[in-house]
């Protein structure tokens, strides 16, 4: 009995410590106190720093407000946002989260009365337009844009030089070039062109907005596969890179920092957020250039195109008033925060007046002196803006499949055909 | 003919050890190198170790994650094999065919899947918080409430008991111990072992528990060392040599726990009585 009793005891004293202790640290969380705002955000590194410097920045100014920024993994704020949103609890969710723009329209759209609107809360036209439209549904505003994920080609400067070629000979191509220009870097070098993960068609992504398609038409709902011929062009030049063996795997991120850190790749098509996993490998210094994205061979293609990037969105909970101040008076107008935040982290903005600043101009001798910050945000102003729609990573997961089948021989328009009835039947 | 036999076989099962163990070995290692060297897929051990521990204490709450992990753990643990083992020796001993019903029907509830239940879950949480916020959302005590028992662990309690022998519940009854005195001081010492592979399971599941934390606990205060180990990886660049230090440490407890009670936890598996 007395065992009993005393077990009894323990998991009572137990609970009770605990509950006691959450209590107290709940209190300062939470939207209920008029002082303070909650954000979560991903990336220490990256976005949270980003967090950080805005924080500061708004202190200067607004010491009032308390800014409590918390960091949770990418998919562990999708899982905890579906979680709150659709059991229609909002106790514990934050004032500002940070949401990626190909997911940003499936909560907007699947929780529209969860979201605080912010048109006329800033100026859109000062930001790149393909962002606003990835933050908008229907016309109203929901996001402040944050970076852009503009994508670039890097190459590395002393394989070109082997095989004959210069800078010069890479400005402005097109994918067919690039395979051209990449089997003679093979031949001279012996080192294949580029380094893909199967089971992501990022590449595909950038080729296809490159064109202002996607894989949604403009309603955002619509799949176009089986009609949409940057797609099918994408698909094409995809397998051409296979075929040529110019396209080296990768199954994870890991492989994928070590292919180009080992020097086993020539070039490294993707967002400008891959700068620093670049630079990690200082003995690479000076051996590296940025040069335009290649564009679709033979239609309407820009040689820029995007790869990620997220927006910050304010959710309606009590406290969205200082969230909305907050955040319009740093990322939605500040200056000064973007040249910190090109200097100390290496996030470009998609805020146009910031490029006029001075950290944009710096030129960077890793890459040879190039202004890369300069260059990406040139690029940026010229991204076409696609609806990026509710479903990406559903139909990806359908292309991925059928990627395999064309590369496996199979008829492209079959596939495509296929892959189109799937979507329609997954997607309502 | 019966040494190649056995030489075979011991060589098979050395592949099949290499192949289970080397993750292990090579997170340990990892834990000692550099990040980059990581990446590269760097086999020997490095020097690393220290710098990398320094680095995780300084990026991260390693400590009150810990600790969190710890109380939700401990806690979890024994009240699961409090509730766990009554109701399985309860479901046992006292047999009737209306009792025979509800277990059948709470077996059934292991059929569905946790996902399924959380976001029902999660909103009867939020009811809870305006209620009494201390056990709601956000606190160390709702992540252990949905885990406090599982069918599973009343179903392992109650087939153990089938092999408990009835003469010493008899005996205990002639001799006038009360039905409550007769778990106790009879049905708990005979049992050690089942306890003790059921507190090995029930602890690591908790150790490492993960979703259902994560959609409950908002606060980086209340988060678990699951929790922070996934927030080390959200990183574009994530520091691999970091992350494996981290995981080393969190495995450590469930490797210790499960060293310490090994001996018992074989035997518990097998049955406790003999």
């Amino acid at each position: 009995m007395k065992k009993l009793l005393a077990l009894i005891m323990v998991s009572m004293l137990l609970l009770t410590a605990c509950s006691s202790g959450a209590s107290n640290s709940t209190e300062p969380e939470g939207g209920s106190d008029s002082n303070q705002i909650t954000i979560w955000a991903w990336d220490p590194k990256f976005n949270i720093k980003a967090i950080e410097l805005a924080k500061e920045a708004y202190a200067s100014e607004n010491p009032d407000l308390k800014v409590n920024v918390i960091e949770n993994a990418q998919d562990d704020i999708v899982q905890k946002l579906n979680t709150s949103l659709s059991s229609g609890t909002t106790k514990g969710l934050p004032n500002i989260v940070l949401i990626e723009d190909y997911r940003a329209k499936s909560f907007l759209q699947a929780y529209p009365d969860m979201f605080q609107p912010l048109t006329g809360s800033f100026e859109t036209e000062d930001f790149v337009q393909y962002k606003v439209e990835a933050t908008s549904v229907d016309g109203e505003n929901y996001g402040l844009p944050f970076d852009t994920g503009v994508t670039g080609l890097y190459v590395r400067t002393d394989y070109l030089t082997e095989a004959g070629f210069s800078i010069e000979d890479l400005q402005n191509i097109d994918w067919k070039e690039y395979i051209e220009i990449g089997k003679k870097v093979k031949e001279a070098t012996g080192k294949r062109l580029l380094t893909i993960d199967p089971n992501e068609l990022g590449i595909l992504r950038t080729m296809i907005q490159s064109a202002g398609k996607w894989y949604v038409k403009e309603d955002g709902t619509t799949p176009d596969l089986a009609n949409n011929e940057a797609l099918k062009l994408s698909f094409e030049i995809y397998k051409e890179l296979v075929d040529n063996d110019l396209m080296n795997f990768h199954s994870d991120w890991n492989q994928f920092l070590a292919t180009f850190n080992g020097g086993e790749v020539a070039t490294v098509t993707t967002g400008n957020w891959i700068t620093p996993s670049i630079k990690a490998e200082a003995s690479q210094s000076g051996k590296w250039a940025v040069v335009p994205h290649p564009s679709l061979p033979g239609m309407k293609s820009v040689n820029a195109s995007n790869l990620g990037g997220a927006s910050w969105y304010i959710l309606d909970v009590p406290g969205k008033e200082n969230a909305v101040d907050f955040l319009t008076k740093t990322f939605g107008s500040n200056v000064d925060l973007y040249q910190k935040l090109v200097t100390e982290i290496g996030v470009i903005g998609t805020y146009i007046p910031a490029t006029e600043g001075e950290a944009y101009k710096t030129e960077d001798e890793f890459f040879g002196g190039q202004s890369i910050i300069s260059d990406f945000s040139k690029w940026a102003e010229e991204i076409p803006q696609v609806n990026y729609g509710m479903h990406t990573y559903a139909i990806e997961d359908i292309l991925i499949v059928a990627m395999q089948n064309y590369l496996g021989g199979q008829d492209l328009d079959k596939v495509l055909e296929d892959a189109q009835q799937q979507a329609e039947t997954q997607i309502k | 003919m019966h040494k190649i036999k056995q030489i075979f076989i011991y060589i098979l099962l050395s592949i099949f050890t290499v192949i289970s163990i080397f993750p292990f070995i090579w997170m340990i290692i990892s834990a000692t190198n550099k990040s980059i060297d990581v990446t590269k897929g760097r086999l020997l051990p490095g020097t690393h170790l220290v710098e990398n521990i320094q680095n995780l204490l300084s990026t991260v709450d390693l400590v009150p994650a810990l600790i969190n992990s710890a109380t939700i753990s401990i806690a979890t643990t024994i009240l699961s094999l409090i509730i766990a083992s009554l109701a399985g020796y309860g479901f046992e001993i006292y047999r009737s065919k209306a009792k025979d019903v509800v277990f059948n029907i709470l077996l059934l509830s292991m059929m569905i899947p946790f996902a399924a239940l959380m976001i029902p879950l999660f909103r009867m949480f939020g009811t809870i918080s305006q209620i009494a916020p201390g056990i709601g959302i956000d606190t160390l005590t709702s992540a252990m409430l949905p885990s406090i028992t599982t069918a599973f662990l009343i179903f392992f309690f109650r087939q153990n008991t089938k092999m408990f022998p009835r003469e010493l519940l008899e005996a205990g009854r002639i001799d006038g111990l009360t039905e409550l005195g007769v778990f106790f001081r009879i049905y708990v010492p005979t049992m050690k072992t089942t306890y003790a592979a059921a507190a090995i399971i029930t602890f690591m599941a908790s150790w490492n528990n993960y979703l259902w934390p994560l959609v409950v606990l908002q606060s980086p205060e209340n988060h678990t060392i699951p929790l922070l180990i996934s927030n080390l990886g959200s990183s574009n660049s994530p520091d691999f040599g970091i992350i494996m230090t981290s995981i080393v440490i969190a495995t450590l407890p469930t490797a210790l726990i499960f060293f310490l009670l090994q001996r018992h936890f074989v035997a518990g598996m097998m049955g406790s009585v003999k």
